[in-house]
């Protein structure tokens, strides 16, 4: 076939397009998985006992406030990257703000405390299980931002997965918030910050193989 | 032409185009492959290949991608930087399924700013997009050779064949895809 012909039938075969559809899809992908993932949270570990006192408490809001800034951020990059010519890597260093606060939350609360409460106040009893959980629900939101990845036109595919990875782990942070019992300023900058760090790093290996075009 | 002046034109035409302006669309598609044809070339031989025909499959395989992709442009940027982005994707693709690592590739936003038209105008393809085809359901494939071969408006094609306009457009858009996917699957299993 010839350019020219192929030129002649895309231009005769051509509709209207809209091109605000994948900005729309991201915000509700991103809204229904999360919706999904806290379903999912609530009904294979159900709510920490004590979610109706304390889930106004700093604690709780700053595991759901991480989870939610570094999703959103994210998905903002996730979104630019699926359309080709944007260059979404320049605003990545974005993305440290909300571990920067987090970490120095953490550091203040760990000189304010006697040192041999640090191990509590790292640890807790609960950094195996954070581990665990986050990187398993954010397979849930992982997977529908991978779908719709593919409807775009990623040019820089790991970025693409990174974005995603980070994008699922967020959207998994807000949703195991409702579960999660440790409560200290350490253990959130710590584990939630390896936990996201480990999607992050699954997106960016495991998606470009899927999102070829 | 400088790639300001290029942006200058070709940004109503296509967002024209993305309304459903089919002449528009045509300018804007005969604007950028020229183009980008040039582009391709100059890169290409950079890696070490001149045959013009290659250029002219990784242009085909371009156009196709810029054909599909038209919803991922986002209207408030620039729609050269667009097209250069998704050239780029699939040149360094092509390169990597034909056995070249892409890292090789020179940085090569220059090559876009200075890459004219080139002398001579389009050359034949290779047989990719013919074999491509191939793939096709019969009825698509009679509703293409109608509209690329025999110059019918789709609207014709679409009466000839006995289906409405915008089944005809909706058939041939998905023998596009079609045609993209074999493209882009090809050389990544041996066949």
């Amino acid at each position: 076939m010839r350019t020219d012909d192929l030129i002649s039938l895309m231009s005769a075969s051509s509709r209207p397009v809209d091109t605000g559809w994948l900005r729309r899809a991201t915000w509700l992908c991103a809204l229904a998985a999360l919706a999904a993932t806290a379903g999912l949270v609530l009904l294979t570990l159900g709510a920490r006992a004590d979610f109706a006192q304390v889930w106004m408490t700093p604690p709780v809001v700053a595991k759901a406030a991480l989870g939610a800034s570094v999703a959103v951020i994210a998905l903002s990059l996730f979104h630019s990257s699926l359309r080709p010519g944007l260059r979404p890597a320049r605003r990545l260093p974005l993305l440290a703000l909300p571990f920067l606060v987090a970490a120095g939350w953490a550091l203040y609360t760990l000189a304010q405390a006697p040192a041999e409460q640090w191990d509590a106040l790292i640890f807790g009893r609960h950094w195996r299980a954070c581990l665990i959980a986050v990187p398993l629900y954010a397979l849930c939101p992982l997977i529908v931002l991978m779908a719709l990845a593919r409807r775009g036109a990623p040019v820089d595919r790991p970025l693409t997965g990174a974005c995603a990875g980070l994008a699922s782990a967020g959207l998994a942070t807000i949703a195991y918030s409702l579960h999660c019992p440790a409560d200290t300023a350490p253990f959130l900058a710590i584990w939630y910050t390896i936990a996201i760090a480990l999607v992050t790093g699954l997106g960016a290996l495991v998606l470009p193989r899927l999102l070829r075009w | 032409m400088s790639l300001d002046d290029l942006e200058q034109q070709l940004r109503p035409a296509f967002l024209a185009a993305l309304a459903g302006d089919a002449a528009a669309y045509r300018r804007f598609l005969d604007a950028i492959s020229a183009r980008l044809r040039g582009y391709l070339r100059q890169m290409l031989a950079r890696a070490g290949r001149s045959e013009a025909s290659e250029a002219e499959d990784v242009l085909q395989e371009t156009l196709l991608a810029l054909h599909l992709s038209r919803h991922t442009y986002d209207p408030a940027s620039p729609v050269t930087a667009w097209a250069h982005a998704i050239a780029r994707y699939k040149l360094v693709d092509h390169l990597r399924r034909s056995g070249r690592h892409a890292g090789n590739l020179p940085l090569d936003d220059d090559a876009f700013q200075l890459a004219g038209p080139p002398e001579d105008a389009a050359v034949e393809a290779r047989l990719d997009l013919a074999r491509a085809m191939q793939v096709l359901p019969e009825r698509t494939r009679r509703l293409i050779d109608r509209v690329k071969l025999q110059g019918a408006s789709v609207s014709e094609a679409a009466g000839a064949a006995g289906m409405s306009e915008t089944a005809a457009k909706v058939a041939i858009h998905r023998g596009l895809q079609a045609m993209a996917k074999f493209l882009s699957r090809r050389g990544v299993k041996p066949s």
